[in-house]
């Protein structure tokens, strides 16, 4: 099948995870082809162009990606070159501007795939519900398939050894839709990613004492892991951490990839805002502490010995 | 000003989920149903919007679901929505012909706004809000954080992986949105009580004009099990190595 | 040693079953718990923690005076600081409730129990959130104060383990074993569990396990719900600030995490049929409905005590099932159709403050037949063959109406002499 795998891109570079869709779009089908659009792409095609041949489309009105204007373009594009799959990789651009596109080509769309099989010549995609609980295996009807994955679940292809071609492409960019204007995009500088959102989260309990302790030990490993830092309840009490950091029944519900529990005996009610983490690691004094008993991996010591030693570990690499 | 706030009936998702005996839904015998959480926020949204700038705006709660959805437009109701309507539908439907209704009622209902959740917590597809924004060739304004009227439409901040993004769209629009738009408020008693006189219709697919042609068909579904067996280390120096093979952590 | 054979097996790892656990094996008993899903994970896992020794009969508040002694005892052995003294005050409005205030102080006084009158405006700046220009009299108990229901079960459990005791967690109860009449074990999806003795602190499902020998136990499973308001600048909340009973409003409440707790015993609450919820359902996935009727219904009584308060508060609604009884008062002791099964159940939503001295009444009773406090009212068969109390449907009717009253009633000497306080 021709298969256009669309390019997420922050206007400078790629944005990694572009590698899980080219090796999922591989792994059916050998005309795969990646497709950039937007401003000023010279540096990142011939980026692109070492995984696959690279169609574009760099014009300045679409210096911004604004959904409708690139949904259009994509779904132009793809019909022009009988794409039959179209694919990206899982993220909030897709979510947006991908799913227009499939929109505006008729629907056929699996988000957040995970795996895949083809069985009688009939693709099927597996993709997360229920926040994970479940893993529903399905089909798409009709062409063409628009599909997202996970950049976790797919390998990206090694870069071949020579490049392969860049071919810029003509599209309409003259009567584009012109209700939606970007007026800026307020990165992330300095402050953690919010509990509720971040990939990772390392959590504090009473082990820590004061503050400092938590910021220095907490949010030192938070900071060397990108994570956000989140506490239990106790340390909340105790006026150490401010209220939002609070993971469990009556603080925040999360659900990251990982959870780093610190010192925290794991109750049932601090349970309740983390159990479902993909991966729960624990540390703590008390071999027997409950949290354990819910973690993937568990270390038996001091918080305050070991969280240093995790530190200096992740800056050594 | 009419504001269209789509409510989809959701499992609980905290809930235990059990398998029905085909393995191609959750088991809804002894399950709890409530509105999508996300949902309720764009009710909550609709009403601050009431509340503050469009002191005239109509409020519609619609529902593509069974009978019992009637149940969560009654959520929305008694939060504040005007009316509710229910397009009784009791097979499953992906995302695109949940759209096709959607699309359909906003033909009949011609609100200058549609506010809905960027996801229910069932599905998880992200998906209804864009393909309703397409099929009615309106803007969409994604993963909506913060919603201000401007003189030319909305000003909407969006939560991107990449930060804050701010954009101005022009209505109508679909507005989809996310979790730190606002805190949903409870229904008061003298609201719930309100609630129960205000008016919900009923209509199905075939009144809309819209015949259902799945793009998605679901094969099956299996549980992912939750139990940890804790593989206890010694060094923080072997946790570390154990999260890198579990790929959580790269390096 | 016959594998998973025990002196005694408790049904259910919530608090009560826990402190009746330690306690045993604090006296050289083996005992195994066996728990549906997870330990503390029940009712105790959704209480609000509320320590107040205050009863409507000078033996319940002595017993709950003895209940924070043992907790404090507790804290030494597990090494964790668990219960928070900030003492509690009673409001009244109405001539009748400073009557039952002034009834329930002399009473306190008469058993040496540490309470007296609170002037409104001493009250006011205690409690600068609550309105008090309403309140006619207000009592104060500075030995009164809570703790987090998981701590307290946590250091049960851990008590407990050090001195032997064995948890099984994922557990259900599914079976009985009989010799006659004689009580020989219990049996579970993991197996048998052997015991000559069984203790049956199983909350909410307690009826039904009592169901598996076909006896009737005289417990409901009923709703309950509180709000948690989040910190405000505005209306600031000491995390020392005194519990709180409001018995007119028929709302209770505390400081917690720098915002308010504020529970209700409303006339109409939620009724669960056990037997629909599966083995392992947890309690802590309940969640309030935006439009909850009992819900709004604490909203509007909170709002009476605490103007700031209404739907749109940034707050957490935390629900859950209590296990009541027809006269709010658990059952306690073995029943006459079985030798060695012993019932730990109905506590009407009293479990935490309880907990402590039940373990201590249990243990008493199960080794040697007769306990140190005067247990009349909480024996398990007082309503053993009692007309009215012996059909499902009745019983639940009854346990719903003493919910409804629990508050709503009067104590003191104006009170019905057969039911008790909250």
């Amino acid at each position: 099948m021709k298969t256009l795998v669309l390019m997420e891109h922050d206007g400078s570079a790629l944005r990694s995870g572009n590698g899980a869709a080219i090796g999922f779009a591989r792994e059916l089908s050998d005309d795969v082809c990646g497709f950039l659009l937007g401003e000023d792409l010279d540096a990142m095609n011939c980026e692109a162009a070492k995984f696959a041949p690279v169609i574009t489309v760099d014009d300045p009105a679409l210096a911004d990606p604004v959904a409708d204007r690139w949904a259009q373009v994509i779904a132009e594009v793809a019909r022009a070159r009988g794409a039959e799959r179209i694919v990206a990789t899982s993220t909030t651009w897709a979510k947006d501007i991908v799913t227009r596109a499939a929109g505006l080509l008729g629907g056929a769309m699996a988000s957040d795939v995970i795996g895949h099989e083809v069985i009688d010549g009939e693709l099927r995609l597996r993709r997360p519900m229920f926040a994970g609980a479940v893993h529903a295996t399905l089909t798409l009807e009709g062409l063409p398939q628009i599909i997202t994955v996970c950049a976790s679940a797919y390998e990206a292809p090694e870069p071949a050894a020579t490049p392969f071609a860049i071919e810029p492409v003509v599209a309409n960019v003259t009567e584009l839709p012109g209700s939606t204007q970007l007026e800026e995009v307020e990165g992330k500088v300095g402050a953690r990613p919010d509990v509720t959102e971040a990939r990772i989260v390392v959590s504090g309990g009473r082990a820590f004492n004061t503050s400092q302790d938590f910021e220095q030990l907490v949010g030192g490993l938070a900071d060397t892991l990108d994570a956000a830092t989140g506490s239990s309840r106790a340390l909340v009490d105790a006026g150490i951490v401010p209220n939002s950091l609070q993971v469990g029944q009556t603080g925040k519900v999360v659900a990251p990839e990982l959870y780093l529990a610190l010192g925290i005996s794991g109750a049932v009610q601090h349970l309740a805002g983390m159990k479902n983490s993909r991966v729960i690691a624990a540390i703590n004094q008390d071999p027997d502490a409950p949290i354990f008993e819910f973690s993937d991996f568990g270390l038996a010591g001091d918080v305050y010995e070991e969280v240093p030693r995790l530190i200096a570990e992740l800056n050594g690499s | 000003m009419k504001i269209l706030v789509p409510c989809k009936r959701v499992p609980d998702p905290d809930q235990k989920l059990r398998l029905n005996a085909e393995a191609t839904d959750v088991d809804s015998t002894a399950l709890t149903y409530i509105l999508n959480p996300f949902d309720a926020i764009a009710v909550e949204e609709a009403l601050c919007i009431r509340e503050t700038t469009h002191p005239d705006a109509e409020i519609i709660a619609v529902s593509v679901a069974p009978a019992e959805g009637e149940d969560d437009l009654r959520t929305a109701l008694a939060m504040g929505a005007d009316r509710a309507l229910l397009v009784e539908h009791d097979a499953q439907l992906d995302s695109w012909n949940v759209a096709r209704l959607l699309a359909a009622v906003v033909e009949r209902e011609q609100p200058a706004l549609v506010i809905m959740g960027k996801q229910a917590v069932d599905d998880d597809a992200n998906q209804t809000g864009q393909f309703l924004a397409v099929q009615l060739g309106w803007s969409q304004a994604t993963f909506a954080s913060q919603v201000e009227f401007t003189e030319t439409g909305l000003r909407v901040h969006r939560e991107t992986d990449l930060g804050i993004e701010i954009i101005h769209v022009s209505l109508p629009a679909v507005v989809t949105a996310d979790l730190r738009l606002n805190e949903p408020r409870y229904a008061s008693l003298p609201s719930i009580l309100k609630a129960k006189k205000k008016p919900t219709e009923y209509t199905t697919a075939e009144e809309l004009g819209v015949k259902p042609e799945p793009r998605v068909r679901l094969l099956s579904m299996e549980l992912v099990h939750s139990q940890r067996n804790c593989e206890m280390v010694t060094s923080a120096r072997e946790l570390i190595l154990k999260l890198r093979e579990t790929e959580v952590i790269k390096g | 040693m016959i594998e998973n054979s025990s002196d005694v097996v408790v049904i259910g790892g919530g608090v009560a079953g826990l402190s009746t656990a330690m306690q045993l094996a604090r006296r050289g008993v083996s005992v195994t718990v066996l728990e549906r899903e997870q330990i503390g994970n029940g009712s105790t896992g959704r209480a609000a923690g509320l320590l107040g020794q205050l009863r409507g009969t000078a033996e319940h508040t002595r017993m709950l005076m003895d209940g924070v002694k043992i907790v404090q005892e507790l804290e030494e052995q597990a090494g964790a600081e668990i219960y928070v003294q900030t003492g509690s005050v009673r409001v009244a409005e109405t001539a009748e409730r400073e009557k039952e205030i002034a009834d329930l102080v002399e009473m306190g006084r008469s058993i040496d129990f540490d309470i007296a009158p609170m002037a409104t405006d001493e009250l006011a700046k205690r409690m600068p959130y609550m309105r008090t220009d309403d309140v006619a009299a207000a009592c104060w108990c500075p030995t009164d104060g809570h703790l987090q229901p998981a701590e307290l079960a946590a250091a049960y459990h851990k008590v407990g383990r050090d001195h032997g005791v064995r948890y099984e967690t994922s557990c259900p109860v599914t079976g009985v074993l009989l010799d006659g009449s004689k009580a020989r074990g219990v049996e579970t999806p993991r197996g048998e569990f052997y015991a000559p003795i069984l203790v049956n602190a199983a909350g909410p499902w307690s009826h039904l396990v009592a169901g598996l020998t076909g006896t009737t136990l005289p417990t409901a499973a009923l709703g309950h719900v509180y709000l948690t308001t989040q910190p405000d600048p505005d209306h600031p909340v000491d995390r020392l600030s005194p519990g709180f009973r409001n018995r007119h409003h028929r709302i209770y409440g505390r400081a917690e995490n720098g915002g308010l707790l504020v529970g209700i015993y409303a006339e109409e609450c939620a009724e669960y049929d056990m037997e629909t919820l599966p083995p392992d359902f947890d309690m802590s996935a309940m969640k309030a409905r935006r439009d909850d009727f009992h819900l709004a219904m604490l909203i509007h009584a909170a709002q009476q005590r605490f103007p700031w308060i209404n739907e749109r508060t940034p707050m957490h609604v935390t629900t859950g099932i209590m296990t009541f009884s027809p006269d709010g008062l658990p059952f306690c002791g073995q029943l006459p159709d079985h030798e060695g099964l012993f019932y730990c159940s109905g506590f009407s939503g009293h479990g935490i403050v309880q907990s402590p001295v039940i373990g201590v009444i249990m243990s008493e009773l199960i080794l040697g037949n007769r306990s140190t406090y005067d247990i009349a009212s909480i024996e398990a068969d007082r309503y053993w063959g009692v007309p009215g109390f012996q059909e499902r449907d009745e019983i639940e009717q009854r346990c719903h109406k003493m919910q409804g009253s629990y508050y709503g009633r009067l104590e003191g000497k104006s009170a019905d002499s057969k039911t008790d306080t909250a």
